[in-house]
């Protein structure tokens, strides 16, 4: 028992940390990415990784540095370093201008080589896609987007089954019945072929905001019941303890019984849940993306960078290159899995 | 039973009712219709597409279209596709017959080995199996549809132009949906499985079955298996909708023709006959297997009949 307890606190600790990881990309993940997600290097398309050197022509080991390259062979992409000079990797390189938490203007990378002029070479820790842009700051800049529109589908969709589970929970049985006879027909229908059909009401190609308005909005209407079924749950059960009776014995009416003694009493499993939903919407916006109905290029995301892994040359070519958005994917879910076990053991 | 049956069939009308007003409403309200790309088209004259609306119909109310539209569909008739010009009820059905060709398999894959698994991990008590285990049930549920789908087709691809140098074979891709369908479900269908198994013999009966001196096997089998099986069903019966939405991903990566690709194809195009035809049918095909999932664990545990028979609650 005491093992198994060790083991599973290790691995919420584990979980917290990535968790940690996740949030400083939401917030910083332009500074995070080396380079401009959009930005097209056409000397190095559909490069492999950058080499970092840290053993130098003379055979020393010193600080980790680059060579410029070349390419050789446009059609077997070989490339050949350019040993005549080398560039160091710097932390909190100056590069391309971003705005920082979308306001404040900077050039401060968390790690690249320092440009100086347009011929520093960059440094690729996944390679470059065929139109010779930084895959690494892609995905960063792809996590950010999905992870920004996945948390609020998941809380706007948790605020409407609250609402909806309250309803159904305190008022009358012909209203519960209808109520949940919607929730539960929500429930048995392919949740991916509801989102489908909620967005195949819509233009196909949509600018990004407005792509991501979208999302938000169909992963509220079409995931909410599941919240409902939940908050119906405890209304029903709570409405039941001595502190409503005795609130309601005071005096006091029914909407701020509901407000002020149910809903806090409800609130942490709430939030617990949309924590544990979370993976079902990411999952929800990169099939969307995948197929072309989500966020589209030139702008990044989980979807449409898996997408580009559907082309057979690319994928067997450098499989884990191209599967890579697919491993942060694997990684959420796992996050969110090894925080979501423990909650539920407390609860 | 004939209440209870009454009971359902209502229900079922009641579910597909709504689904059917609800999933209109939206593809036909919110702006835009199979013809609006159309007249991006500068050979394709505004008259023109104005001129197909009425032909189609397009310009009528939307109530008088929906009900149109239901009273043809009672009647079996869900009108024509516009992307692919045959009638949206054999289209849909043809491709449904395919995903169930695959996903029918694929959740008895799932189903046996969860079953058989949980069985094994509850017959040896093994502490380093049951971890493994979950290291198996974690990994295997986060790992996203896609990515299993695009590592199958690697695998698919790669096997044909080393050994065969063929083009890859259908039987591959069959395998090979299959298999990714079948791996989150299984994870799913396991952890229920292990912990309803794990429940289900500390129970009184199973100590008592235990005392009797029947073999552990039995005793598993006979009597534990029984209790556990029925949250299983509902599983089984409510993860076809799952299914669904996993064959949407699985089929377009690895190409197979199914409703899911259909789907697709679907709404790229905006076929809104065809995505309803497809909404509504699939509706129908998961209420009957709900139905009889529930029919199934009637069977299984008698005493439900009676509780369904008194109301629900």
């Amino acid at each position: 028992m005491s093992n198994a307890g060790k083991i599973g606190s290790l691995g919420r600790m584990v979980s917290c940390f990535a968790l940690g990881i996740f949030a400083a990309i939401v917030l910083l993940g332009d500074f995070i990415a080396p380079y401009d997600h959009a930005l097209q290097s056409r000397s190095e398309p559909a490069a492999p990784p950058t080499r970092i050197h840290i053993v130098d022509e003379s055979g020393e080991v010193r600080w980790p540095f680059i060579y410029r390259r070349s390419l050789v062979d446009p059609l077997a992409r070989t490339f050949e370093d350019d040993r005549s000079e080398s560039y160091d990797l710097t932390l909190f390189a100056i590069g391309d201008p971003y705005y920082l938490l979308g306001v404040v203007p900077a050039r401060i990378h968390l790690f690249g080589v320092d440009q100086k002029g347009t011929g520093t070479p960059r440094v690729y820790l996944l390679g470059t896609d065929e139109l010779g842009r930084d895959r690494f700051s892609r995905i960063i800049i792809a996590t950010k987007f999905s992870l920004i529109v996945c948390p609020l589908g998941a809380i706007l969709a948790g605020l409407i089954g609250v609402v909806i589970g309250l309803l159904s929970g305190y008022t009358n049985r012909t209203v519960d019945t209808i109520l949940m006879g919607i929730a539960d027909t929500m429930l048995s229908l392919p949740a991916l072929m509801i989102i489908l059909t909620a967005r195949a009401a819509f233009p196909l190609e949509l600018p990004p905001v407005r792509a991501a308005g979208l999302l938000v909005m169909i992963f509220a209407l079409t995931g909410w019941a599941e919240f409902a079924r939940l908050m119906r749950g405890l209304a029903r059960s709570l409405k039941e303890r001595e502190f409503v009776l005795a609130a309601r014995s005071l005096g006091l009416t029914e909407i701020r019984i509901m407000v002020r003694h149910i809903l806090p009493n409800a609130l942490p499993t709430m939030l617990t849940q949309v924590l544990v939903m979370l993976p079902y919407f990411l999952l929800a916006e990169v099939a969307l993306s995948f197929l072309g109905v989500g966020l589209q290029e030139p702008y990044p995301s989980l979807g449409n960078l898996l997408a580009s892994a559907a082309d057979i040359n690319r994928l067997q070519r450098e499989p884990l290159l191209v599967l890579a958005p697919g491993f942060v994917i694997a990684t959420f879910v796992l996050t969110i899995r090894g925080l979501g076990a423990k909650s539920e053991r407390v609860a | 039973m004939i209440t209870i049956v009454a009971r359902k069939l209502l229900q079922g009308t009641l579910t597909l009712l709504f689904v059917s007003i609800i999933s209109f409403a939206m593809l036909s309200a919110a702006g835009g219709d199979a013809l609006t790309a159309l007249s991006d088209n500068p050979q394709v004259s505004s008259e023109t597409v104005e001129r197909l609306r009425t032909v189609y119909g397009l310009d009528r109310p939307l109530s008088k279209r929906y009900f149109a539209w239901i009273s043809a569909a009672v009647r079996g008739d869900l009108g024509e596709s516009f992307t692919y010009r045959t009638p949206v009820r054999d289209l849909v059905l043809s491709r449904l017959s395919n995903t169930l060709i695959v996903a029918l398999p694929a959740l008895i894959l799932a189903f046996g080995f969860a079953f058989s698994g949980a069985y094994l991990l509850e017959s040896s008590r093994s502490k380093l199996l049951d971890r493994m285990a979950e290291i198996w049930i974690a990994l295997s549920s986060s790992t996203p549809r896609i990515v299993a789908a695009l590592v199958v087709l690697l695998v698919i691809v790669g096997s044909a132009d080393a050994t065969t140098r063929q083009e890859p074979g259908s039987y591959l891709v069959v395998v090979g949906c299959m298999i990714v369908i079948a791996l989150p479900l299984q994870a799913l269908l396991l952890a229920q499985a292990k912990s309803e198994l794990a429940r289900a013999s500390g129970a009184e009966f199973v100590k008592f079955a235990r005392a009797k001196g029947l073999s552990e096997r039995v005793v598993i089998v006979k009597h534990a298996s029984r209790e556990a099986l029925n949250p299983l069903i509902t599983l089984c019966g409510l993860s076809l909708g799952s299914v669904v939405s996993g064959s949407i991903v699985v089929e377009t990566v690895l190409g197979w023709p199914g409703i899911g690709a259909l789907m697709v194809t679907a709404v790229r195009g905006r076929d809104v006959s065809l995505v309803m035809g497809i909404v509504i049918i699939t509706s129908l095909l998961i209420w009957i297997a709900n139905s009889m999932a529930e029919l199934l664990q009637m069977v299984n545990d008698p005493r439900l009949i009676e509780t369904e028979a008194a109301g629900n609650e």
